[in-house]
């Protein structure tokens, strides 16, 4: 379990990050959403132990990621947004590196590849941007770590690579892992992370589980436009619309219209989830 | 924490052999081509310049060779920490570096075997090969260093007694110094090793510590602590060159008594101390650093 307690940080005098406290339990899969630069990154390499925590604290199992303990870092993976070649095949990167991480499995790495429709012989140097991610998110997956960090994966990757990065994403992770997915293209999470976190400037706008989301707000797509709406946008066939639920009738999240009511609604919003 | 957290041998070894390859793949087309080229090249223009100028086909010599030899070896060290370890202030390979699953003082011992002891004796072996080849093949070259080098070692009692003769015999402070500084390399092997770490890691430290620019940079930065030094010791050397000034013309055995006195006498002692201080110091920079590093 991770605990983040009043947490903050600042590059300089740019405040990013500011009291900010959750955990983080087993057996989810947690999106981390937000517009650009509002710390997405920097909350993912703060939990890693890539960064230093400057104000308040992050445990995970009771322990400082940034100690960097070789027994803490075997079960934790970060997947970067941005990937560099090595100059080897891709399975001979998973061979060399892979031993480091006590649950790496070799074959499920070459499964994981073959499912992306990438070569494992390949060399990486040979594979383009979003055949190079798909490597990586492999190798993540085989690694069968508790802690799972993943920032922007879906970043170049391919329409049909989006859809089998979500089957292998649900197929290969622990039941007991607390995977963390950072994205601001929130549809390519759709369907696999719950709970959500909104995060605002220095701040959390929601950190609430599909279950939660869905008995507070209501998802609406008929074509009569409601007074009391949250959001309203338009689509092909009629309207998209966010209201309160009252009724306690269910709904399908739309990822998008919530990001987009999140962000036009912060302080109702938060009064809300934080009843 | 736990003593298996602050180094265990089995994990080392796989963290060895991964480092040891990566070094390959960034650095080894370089080493082979320093250790190689230097010595080749140096035999085919001295055989080009002397052919042009003398109309002889005459190698170099074993001083020109030398000479290569450390040009070459100050080039490899130079080179070598950026290629291997510059591109862990990068984001990408510094990101994975930093979450690899070894303790810090794994990657610490691994990154200190790799840059100044494996590259070096490797480039040296390959200069070395190359150049025993060379003279093997054409004798006008005269002695391989390694040769070279085994006869200096088994004269070593020999040269003293040379060197302190030339002292008696041309006796003024310059040469003294020089003798000096001889006897020192000779009768003290572990100063060549002291060098060679006093050369490679502070460039080792350079390229953890600067994103850009990385060997200009540890070079500005050792001339600037240079200078800082000199500043320092200033002060505490007036004494030293005010004798040796005022010492400047006296008689043989003057100049004799002086070095068998005070700092003179312990010229080795501290010298050692120094660069091993200074060495330390670095080692503990780059642990340091890579404690510290942050992405």
């Amino acid at each position: 379990m991770i605990r983040i307690k009043d947490l903050g940080f600042s590059y300089g005098d740019y405040v990013v990050l500011k009291n900010i406290t959750m955990n983080l339990e087993e057996g989810h899969i947690y999106g981390l959403l937000g517009e650009n630069g509002v710390g997405k990154t920097t909350l993912l390499t703060l939990l890693c132990g890539l960064k230093k925590v400057k104000e308040g604290s992050i445990e995970t199992d009771g322990e400082n990621p940034f100690d960097r303990r070789p027994s803490f870092l075997s079960d934790q993976y970060y997947l970067s947004d941005e990937v560099a070649p090595m100059n080897m095949k891709a399975v001979e990167y998973a061979r060399y590196y892979g031993k480091f991480w006590d649950g790496f499995d070799m074959e499920e790495f070459i499964e994981i590849m073959k499912e992306l429709d990438t070569d494992p012989e390949q060399k990486m140097t040979r594979m383009s941007f979003g055949q190079l991610k798909k490597t990586y998110i492999s190798f993540a997956l085989a690694c069968r770590t508790k802690y799972l960090f993943m920032d922007e994966p879906t970043n170049g990757l391919d329409i049909p690579s989006k859809a089998q990065f979500r089957k292998a994403v649900t197929k290969h992770t622990r039941e007991d892992s607390v995977i963390v997915i950072s994205t601001h293209q929130v549809r390519d999470l759709e369907n696999i992370i719950d709970p959500i976190i909104i995060l605002d400037r220095q701040d959390v706008l929601l950190n609430a589980s599909m279950e939660e989301i869905s008995e507070q707000l209501i998802f609406d797509y008929s074509n009569e436009r409601q007074e009391d709406a949250l959001y309203c946008e338009m689509i092909p066939g009629g309207n998209i619309q966010v209201l309160r639920n009252l009724s306690g009738e269910e709904s399908k999240v739309n990822l998008e219209a919530l990001f987009n009511t999140v962000h036009q609604n912060k302080e109702i919003i938060k009064e809300i989830f934080n009843k | 924490m736990k003593a298996n957290d602050i180094f265990n041998f089995r994990r080392f070894g796989k963290y060895f052999a991964s480092d040891l390859r990566t070094c390959w793949v960034n650095y080894g087309l370089s080493l082979l081509t320093i250790s190689t080229i230097f010595p080749i090249g140096t035999y085919f223009l001295t055989n080009t310049f002397n052919l042009v100028l003398n109309s002889t086909w005459d190698g170099p010599d074993i001083g020109l060779r030398s000479f290569i030899f450390i040009v070459a070896t100050i080039c490899m060290v130079v080179t070598m920490p950026v290629k291997c370890y510059g591109k862990i202030t990068e984001k990408q390979y510094g990101s994975f570096f930093l979450t690899l699953p070894a303790s810090r003082l794994e990657k610490f011992v691994s990154m200190f075997l790799m840059t100044c002891i494996i590259a070096p004796v490797l480039g040296f072996a390959l200069h070395l090969g190359t150049d025993a080849i060379i003279c093997a093949l054409d004798h006008t070259c005269g002695r391989n260093l390694v040769t070279g080098a085994m006869e200096l070692i088994r004269n070593m009692g020999e040269m003293k007694e040379l060197t302190l003769n030339f002292v008696d015999e041309s006796i003024t402070i310059e040469n003294a110094a020089l003798a000096q500084d001889l006897i020192r390399q000779i009768s003290s092997p572990w100063l060549y090793a002291d060098e060679i770490f006093g050369i490679t890691l502070p460039f080792l430290l350079g390229a953890l510590y600067f994103k850009r620019g990385k060997t200009v940079k540890t070079i500005l930065a050792i001339f600037a602590f240079s200078m800082a030094t000199s500043i320092i010791m200033t002060p505490y050397m007036e004494t030293w060159a005010a004798e040796m000034v005022s010492n400047a013309n006296a008689d043989t055995n003057t100049i004799l008594q002086m070095f068998n006195n005070g700092i003179f006498k312990n010229l080795v002692l501290i010298d050692t101390i120094s660069d091993t201080v200074v060495n330390l110091a670095l080692m503990a920079g780059i642990w340091f650093r890579i404690k510290t590093l942050k992405h």
